[in-house]
């Protein structure tokens, strides 16, 4: 009984998996971002989609520590499937976004797509274009699944209301 | 199934509250921390550039959206500002000019901390625009006294040196007496003239590369 109890089974190995390298990535981007909020202003403001200087400063203010709680949340096991949810609503526009304004690239330079490299402020630097992509694509995918699977192994607290808010395991 | 998704929907409302009170409150406790009121770049809004390149190659693409502007470009963008700029040639001049060592020309180093640590036109004052609580006052009283204030950031796609003049302009410093030095410190490390190293007047001067 308690060899069953302490055996990991495959999906709640997987799941510990996507919750560190996911939380890991976050809090990793989201303080290199934070450390340099000028440099993550001037890229923010290069996709000039945001009129606002407000609605700017408070993206480069906000999003790099938002991340890194996040990021802590999803590495110490808290409130998983919102963290998760949270991760997943911030991923896909910034994908798109990105996906975009490489497209633009593309048309304004004609290169071909995987050679564009540029700083998307995703907090790497300068990266290739179809490297990031898959990169967030293989993110989209571990936040989706801890989104859609219940495995609260080593969480401090899995969820913050209901019985999951007691669900306590190790 | 319906009540578990709007559990974690809550959830999601519940964490993006608390994040977002975590990063208000990191980014006031942070020294780099940026203000949520000021227009960083003020004026009218127009393609910002961004560098680009091939992977297989150094390219640089010139397009509306990426790439290095001309001198010509960055030249009549400055002056629709009101401001005057000034090429690598003129500004060897005005650092040359014994008017610099009376501090009736100064050169303003528009930014950041690491790199005028790295290197900077020797005597010159930094000014990171973006904390002017902690450089304007010691740059200011030195730019009203001064009849040439030449600012320079790192040159190419730099924008901060203009920002920074118009800074300096609306702090009072006369817009006749402002000039920027568009090409900026990339080209100085290049052109034959010492750099200093470290803090202002800190005595470590790279000699000029030929």
């Amino acid at each position: 009984m308690n060899e069953r109890r302490n055996s990991f089974s495959s999906p709640e190995r997987l799941a510990l998996l996507a919750r560190w390298i996911l939380g890991g990535v976050f809090v990793y981007m989201g303080l290199v971002k934070a450390a340099h909020p000028v440099d993550f202003l001037k890229l923010l403001r290069q996709y000039e989609i945001i009129e606002s200087h407000l609605y700017l400063n408070f993206i480069a203010v906000a999003l790099p520590w938002f991340e890194v709680f996040c990021g802590l949340l999803l590495l110490g096991g808290i409130a998983v499937r919102g963290a998760a949810c949270i991760s997943l609503l911030m991923l896909v526009p910034f994908t798109l976004i990105v996906l975009n304004r490489a497209l633009a690239i593309r048309e304004a330079s004609a290169i071909a797509f995987c050679a564009i490299r540029f700083d998307c402020g995703c907090g790497a630097g300068e990266v290739n274009i179809c490297s990031k992509l898959l990169e967030n694509s293989f993110l989209i995918l571990l936040s989706g699944l801890l989104f859609a699977f219940r495995a609260n192994r080593w969480c401090l607290r899995y969820g913050l209301v209901g019985r999951e808010a007691l669900a306590v395991r190790r | 199934m319906r009540q578990e998704l709007k559990r974690v929907l809550f959830e999601a409302l519940v964490v993006s509250a608390a994040g977002l009170a975590f990063a208000l409150v990191a980014n006031v406790a942070s020294p780099r921390g940026l203000s949520l009121t000021r227009d960083y770049f003020p004026g009218p809004g127009r393609n910002v550039p961004g560098i680009v390149s091939g992977a297989n190659s150094n390219r640089t693409v010139t397009a509306a959206l990426v790439g290095h502007a001309t001198w010509e470009t960055v030249a009549a963008r400055l002056r629709g500002k009101g401001l005057q700029p000034i090429d690598g040639k003129e500004a060897i001049d005005l650092f040359r000019d014994p008017q610099y060592e009376q501090e009736l020309t100064v050169f303003v180093d528009a930014r950041d901390d690491r790199h005028y640590q790295e290197g900077h036109v020797p005597g010159a004052y930094q000014f990171d625009r973006y904390y002017p609580e902690k450089h304007l006052p010691a740059v200011l009283p030195v730019c009203l006294n001064a009849t040439k204030v030449v600012v320079y950031c790192a040159g190419g796609d730099c924008e901060d040196s203009e920002f920074a003049a118009l800074a300096l302009k609306e702090a009072g410093v006369p817009q006749e007496h402002l000039f920027v030095y568009a090409s900026g410190m990339t080209e100085w490390a290049t052109n034959g003239v010492p750099v200093e190293l470290g803090e202002r007047k800190s005595g470590t001067v790279r000699p000029a590369k030929p």
